[in-house]
């Protein structure tokens, strides 16, 4: 099927995605300089963070985050914005934070930022004496040797609170599973569809979706990334109502909004 | 010199410019900025190879650390120092073949499939919790996952035919949309996530936390 049309001068076929990604860059500083505040619904797994490490502050057991196994991908990230927010909780409360790090080569390069993330939130806290680098251990660049390391940390001490968020792959159910064994109240993030159904039944609380990446402004206290959102559900109707036109539209034998996707 | 690398200004300009120089060749053709492009991505490349090096460097001193303070596992810390160091040493005589080879092949892969393995029992615990129908809601998933799973088993599509029709609708239709929209949905985050780090409004994942 050929494209509606064509832009000279633009790669064929990816006109409309530059349309799209240049509006929704635009969107969202509209909407973060205008820093209304806007309504975001609760997020039930994020809201959780805080208890948990409440829960874990009060049972005087320590707290787990880990960020993926993967180098510095989206998915890594934001976990890493999640991780931050742990850590500036568990520094506040005066609990223990354990960060398994590895599983992938790439992981080695991510290791040291999340080392500093945590040992910032504790400085940030007045506690800097409370962080310990053997709190954030490396296991191994192979996936299965870092799960039974993670594993192992899990057995031995036995967290009140597991959050992992990122770029975590099979690995998963061992962690979450595990979690459940000990105890521990789990939050995790499913950024792959193959994973958010045994996410979702593992996991306390599971963030699906856009739920991860927002989280970072979900948790802010800074009313612009708040807004930020608020493009994210514009682009959601936009979506939506080219899905509702294009439907009707093939029904009554015209492939004009496929033809239109692929311009 | 290093705090002005260091510096926000300079870290958010960085990443500004690498991400419009990979970002705009893919849309628009403009050959210099595909040749910066492809340049920008070796040396990314390049540049992620040497930091790996330090970061082995940095176990390995770490470890050191351990050992001489008799830390607690410092057992286990040995033992990883010796293996980095045999690692490096079998890597240097070829990957394909060789004790590197062997390593692989006799010792790491077999134990990553005996973890890899045990999932299949991670997974019956899941099932066994999900299993459990408190509602309406739960019990539609329940049913919609029995039709999946026993079509996938093998004797089952002989023993029912019916439910082939039935398994394949629901993977077509509602698992299709529920995926499609998965990815829409992640799609989108990602890109509005990206354009708050390239705006300075979440410095900490760009190791700015301390600023």
């Amino acid at each position: 099927m050929p494209p509606l049309f064509s832009v000279p001068g633009v790669v064929q076929g990816r006109f409309l995605g530059l349309l799209c990604v240049v509006a929704l860059f635009l969107s969202v500083i509209y909407y973060m300089r205008r820093k209304k505040s806007l309504y975001i619904r609760k997020v039930a797994g994020l809201d959780a963070i805080e208890d948990a490490v409440g829960r874990a502050t009060e049972m005087r057991k320590p707290a787990v985050c880990s960020f993926g196994i993967g180098g510095f991908g989206y998915s890594t990230v934001f976990g890493l914005a999640i991780l931050s927010y742990v850590a500036e909780l568990s520094a506040k409360m005066g609990t223990r934070l354990i960060v398994p790090t590895g599983g992938g080569t790439a992981s080695m390069v991510v290791r040291p930022v999340a080392q500093d993330i945590v040992r910032q939130a504790y400085i940030a806290a007045g506690r800097e004496d409370m962080y310990k680098d053997e709190d954030i251990p490396f296991f191994s660049g192979q996936q299965y040797a870092y799960i039974g390391g993670y594993v192992g940390v899990l057995q031995r001490t036995r967290p009140a609170v597991v959050v992992m968020v990122g770029s975590h792959a099979s690995e998963t159910l061992n962690i979450t599973e595990t979690s459940n064994a000990v105890g521990a109240i789990v939050i995790s993030s499913a950024t792959s569809v193959s994973y958010a159904a045994f996410l979702t039944c593992s996991s306390d609380y599971c963030l699906i979706g856009e739920e991860g990446p927002a989280a970072g402004a979900y948790l802010s206290q800074d009313p612009s990334q708040r807004a930020s959102i608020g493009s994210q559900d514009l682009f959601k109707w936009v979506a939506l109502i080219l899905i509702v036109v294009g439907l009707a539209a093939y029904n009554v034998g015209s492939d004009v909004i496929i033809r239109l996707l692929q311009s | 010199m290093s705090a002005f690398f260091k510096s926000r200004e300079v870290i958010l300009t960085a990443a500004g410019l690498a991400f419009v120089a990979t970002f705009v060749p893919y849309f628009v053709t403009i050959p210099e900025l595909s040749v910066i492009s492809t340049k920008l991505v070796t040396i990314t490349a390049l540049v992620n190879a040497f930091t790996l090096a330090l970061a082995v460097h940095s176990q390995f001193m770490r470890g050191m650390y351990f050992v001489r303070r008799r830390s607690r596992g410092w057992i286990l810390k040995a033992y990883m120092m010796v293996t980095i160091v045999l690692m490096v040493i079998f890597a240097t005589m070829g990957q394909d073949k060789g004790p590197y080879n062997w390593v692989m092949l006799a010792i790491v892969n077999p134990l990553s499939s005996v973890n890899y393995g045990i999932l299949a029992f991670y997974m019956a615990s899941t099932c066994a919790r999900a299993f459990r129908a408190r509602n309406m809601k739960a019990l539609l998933f329940l049913a919609a996952g029995f039709i999946v799973l026993f079509y996938q088993a093998p004797l089952t599509g002989s023993i029912f035919p019916g439910i082939e029709p039935v398994a394949l609708y629901l993977t077509d239709t509602f698992a299709m949309a529920i995926t499609r929209t998965f990815t829409m949905s992640v799609t989108l985050g990602a890109i509005i996530f990206g354009a708050r780090v390239l705006m300075g409004k979440q410095p900490q994942v760009l190791g700015l936390g301390g600023e």
